[in-house]
């Protein structure tokens, strides 16, 4: 006869079997980063230290991966302050922005970017056409204070410059050799705007490639500073600026400095566009910088060819940063299910919902507990409360719960606005709760406490929070997240616990509770 | 409340095997998938199946007045439920007795319940469309709506009736009885006979119909926790044919394990009210007793291997 329990033991060692050959594969063949030919590896360290008043937000640009360069790896450590990434609404370059953590008046960021430069660019189509909105375009044409569109001796050059009648591109020819060639380079304490240093014909980096965005922004052409890094060995990297310019429906970058025009080297690695600094915000004195850029020295064995290795798919690692976040907090879910799944079968702990639990879980590992919890306790209030009103109504239960879903979702604004207005939560790290589960859970609260007593209902809300908190204690440790991402065949044997438990048919925990009073007297 | 006993905090899981304890794993993974066919649920999940059955068998279960499947139905019904003196109406598919409305009285145009509340007519039609809707059913799926007789509890039980009406169930293997138990609704039940929901389970011997301690809330009881009578010794009027009807109704459903819901009215006689799939296992509890030995019991008698226990 087919013995199941066998067969799930079967199926158990098989997956696990499963799960030691994807292992051992991967290390064999997958484990080393694929290099191409001629891809050059450098690793840009990031130390700053600083102190701050409360309140402070602290705004620090980092890298992105660009058509030469790909960012495969980041990792970020950090004291006394949260951090949060978000990208810039205008120049869709990435920040980290820090605040505060209560009681902390100093705070440290570390961070290190280890970027894949290849001598082609990774799409070989041409580069698609940019648009930019007449708004843009008005704010690259601004007149700033060390960007001076307006100034007489301006005037004078830009005569000069288009005396006779020539072409945009032209004259961007024209206002690039000037700064290039007739600006020389100051010693120490030089000008650093762009009047001074048309002015006196001599500037520093800075006030080079002000000069040119000043000249090109009076010629109506968009023009922005970027601020990056030249990848070099180098301990005390400096920060270098040249300019960005709108022609030919793509932003080119010209760097007066060095003659690049149109095009740069592959080493310049572009962090903060439109904005000179890599770290902004701070009020208080007292803060240190330091970034420091090294060669990454390729592996033993670098691949010959330069396509792309198909088994790269199961190298998780291998995709964009912020993708990895996504994937490692999806592949953490399966871990939650196992959780929930064995306080349920063998602990014998009851939950509203299978996933509820986890899900809510997830929805805490990338916010702050603290609002988090305050978010998710008024909505619950708030939701069982209007389910408490609803019921005199008598209404259909889909139109009740869809009344619900949106009462929570209101709620959930609502609250997270508040907080940000108060100032409670860190940017952009608001809990966004898994909306829909929190309906759920609020309708079967009200129907079990109607059903079963108010007692048994918040007994088992008891134990759904119980349950959902060590869910988010065994996801938040970094470990798990980090090793689901790149073993994913773990969940193999996750599977294969899932079967054996699955077909665990001896006692739950709960029950020798349970059932004590039925072994007090003699069986028969 | 008064604490019969006073008993240890738990017992070992040797402890719970030696005395023949069936667990939930064990009932779902040994039981349940291994014998009751999922396609042989409706009959029992549907209370309007069950009732056809038992009108096919002949088998005694509250007479229905009504089955309202359509709201264009609920209009055609005024006539009827002007006719009769009482009802019960309930939906088909729910659960722990939620939806179910006990028109005791009418007095010209107004129904009122056991309580004395009073209903009218567009009330009680304004019920069965909710009940059509599936505001009660228990994934919320159009559901049908029963109006049935409304049964006298015999008056053996009195003394232990607070409120609502207790019922026996019977948990049969094989098309045979294993285990009994009366089912008092308490205060904190709410007039539901569903143990879970705090009613009184107390334990009856299968040979005699003679009740033996009981359990409430999970625990020993050896009183009614309301009105602190006994539930210990209580015969159960007409024992033998309750058990008849339970044989009767396992027989005719495709469930090989299987709990039977039996009311008794005044006059002693047995009615099915419903069937049960997976019988909830606080009956161990009640009789002081586990499910297993009895189980093996028969599996002995017809020749098989006993069912692995753990």
């Amino acid at each position: 006869m087919f013995n199941r329990n066998r067969a799930a033991i079967l199926a158990a060692v098989i997956l696990t079997a499963a799960f030691l050959l994807c292992v051992w594969l991967r290390m064999k063949y997958t484990w080393k980063p694929v290099w191409a030919h001629g891809t050059r590896g450098w690793r840009l360290t990031y130390d700053i230290s600083f102190s701050f008043t409360k309140g402070d937000k602290i705004q620090i640009a980092i890298p992105d991966s660009t058509p030469n360069s790909r960012l495969w790896r980041e990792t970020f450590s950090h004291e006394g302050i949260l951090v949060d990434l978000l990208r810039n609404k205008r120049t869709r370059g990435r920040g980290a922005s820090a605040v505060s953590m209560p009681g902390h008046e100093r705070g440290r960021f570390f961070a290190q970017f280890d970027i894949h430069l290849r001598p082609d660019p990774q799409s070989k189509l041409p580069a698609a056409e940019e648009k930019i909105s007449a708004n843009d375009r008005a704010y690259y044409l601004r007149n700033e204070k060390e960007i001076q569109t307006a100034s007489p001796g301006l005037s004078n050059i830009l005569k000069q410059l288009s005396n006779q009648k020539i072409t945009k591109t032209e004259l961007l020819n024209h206002i690039f050799d000037y700064c290039a060639e007739n600006i020389t380079k100051g010693q120490k304490g030089t000008f650093s705007d762009a009047t001074n240093t048309l002015e006196h014909n001599v500037g520093s980096t800075l006030g080079r490639a002000r000069a040119m965005a000043a000249l090109c922004r009076a010629s109506k052409i968009p023009a922005r500073l970027v601020a990056g890094f030249i990848l070099e060995n180098n301990q005390q990297a400096q920060v270098h600026y040249w300019v960005e310019v709108f022609a030919q429906k793509n932003w080119q970058a010209y760097d007066p400095e060095n003659g690049y025009s149109v095009q740069l080297p592959i080493t310049f690695l572009p962090v903060s566009r439109d904005s000179i600094d890599i770290v902004r915000g701070i009020k208080a004195p007292g803060y240190q910088s330091r970034f420091s850029i090294r060669r990454l020295l390729p592996p033993p064995s670098l691949s010959s060819s330069q396509e792309r290795r198909l088994w790269s798919i199961f190298d998780l690692t291998g995709l964009p940063p912020s993708m990895q976040e996504i994937v490692s907090m999806i592949l953490l879910l399966p871990l939650a299910a196992l959780i929930t799944t064995i306080f349920r079968n063998i602990i014998g702990i009851q939950t509203i919902g299978t996933f509820t639990p986890g899900l809510i879980a997830l929805s805490f590992i990338h916010a702050d507990w603290r609002t988090g919890t305050i978010v998710f306790v008024i909505v619950l209030c708030v939701g069982i409360l209007a389910r408490i009103i609803l019921n005199k109504l008598q209404l259909l239960m889909v139109a009740r719960l869809s009344i619900i879903l949106t009462l929570a979702v209101l709620c959930m604004v609502l609250a997270v606005a508040v907080l940000d207005y108060l100032s409670l939560t860190p940017s952009a790290s608001a809990v966004v709760l898994p909306i829909v589960i929190l309906t759920m859970m609020i309708e079967r609260f009200n129907i079990i406490a109607e059903e079963d007593g108010l007692p048994n209902a918040l007994k088992i809300f008891a134990t759904t929070i119980f349950v959902a908190a060590s869910c988010f204690l065994v996801m938040k440790v970094d470990w798990f997240g980090r090793t689901a991402l790149i073993f994913p065949e773990v969940h193999l044997l996750n599977i294969a616990i899932l079967i054996l438990i699955g077909r665990y048919s001896g006692y739950r925990l709960s029950e020798i509770w349970r059932f004590r009073d039925v072994t007090q007297t003699p069986p028969g | 409340m008064v604490r019969v006993r006073k008993l240890p905090f738990w017992s070992w899981p040797s402890s719970l095997r030696r005395n023949g304890i069936m667990g939930i794993n064990s009932r779902n993974i040994n039981i349940i998938f291994a014998l009751n066919p999922r396609s042989n649920y409706a009959m029992v999940d549907n209370k309007a199946l069950t009732k056809k059955l038992c009108e096919s068998r002949l088998i005694p279960a509250p007479k229905t007045y009504a089955l309202i499947q359509r709201f264009g139905d609920i209009k055609k019904s005024t006539d009827l439920l002007f006719s009769l003196p009482s009802f019960v109406i309930k939906p088909t598919r729910g659960a722990g007795g939620r939806g179910v409305l006990v028109i005791a009285d009418r007095k010209n145009n107004e129904f009122q319940n056991a309580k004395g509340e009073v209903f009218s007519l567009e009330q009680i039609k304004y019920h069965i469309s909710t009940i059509l809707s599936g505001l009660y059913s228990l994934s919320g799926q159009p559901d049908q709506a029963m109006i049935e007789k409304l049964i006298e509890p015999h008056p053996a039980f009195k003394e232990l009736t607070v409120a609502g009406t207790p019922d026996i169930r019977i948990v049969l293997y094989k098309t045979t009885p294993i285990m009994g138990m009366l089912r008092l609704p308490t205060k904190a039940s709410r007039g539901r006979a569903n143990l879970h929901q705090g009613a009184v389970g107390v334990g009856i011997d299968l040979e005699t119909g003679i009740t033996c301690g009981g359990v409430w809330r999970d625990r020993s009881f050896d009183i009614h926790p309301d009105t602190g009578a006994s539930i210990n010794g209580v015969m159960i009027p007409n024992w033998t044919n309750v058990v008849k009807t339970a044989i009767q109704l396992s027989k005719a459903i495709a469930l090989q394990y299987v709990g039977v819901d039996i009311l008794l009215d005044a006059e002693g006689g047995p009615l099915v009210l419903e069937a049960n799939a997976r019988p909830g296992l606080s009956i161990q509890i009640a009789n002081r007793c586990g499910i297993w030995p009895r189980l093996n019991e028969i599996n002995i008698k017809q020749g098989l291997s006993r069912v692995r226990q753990i």
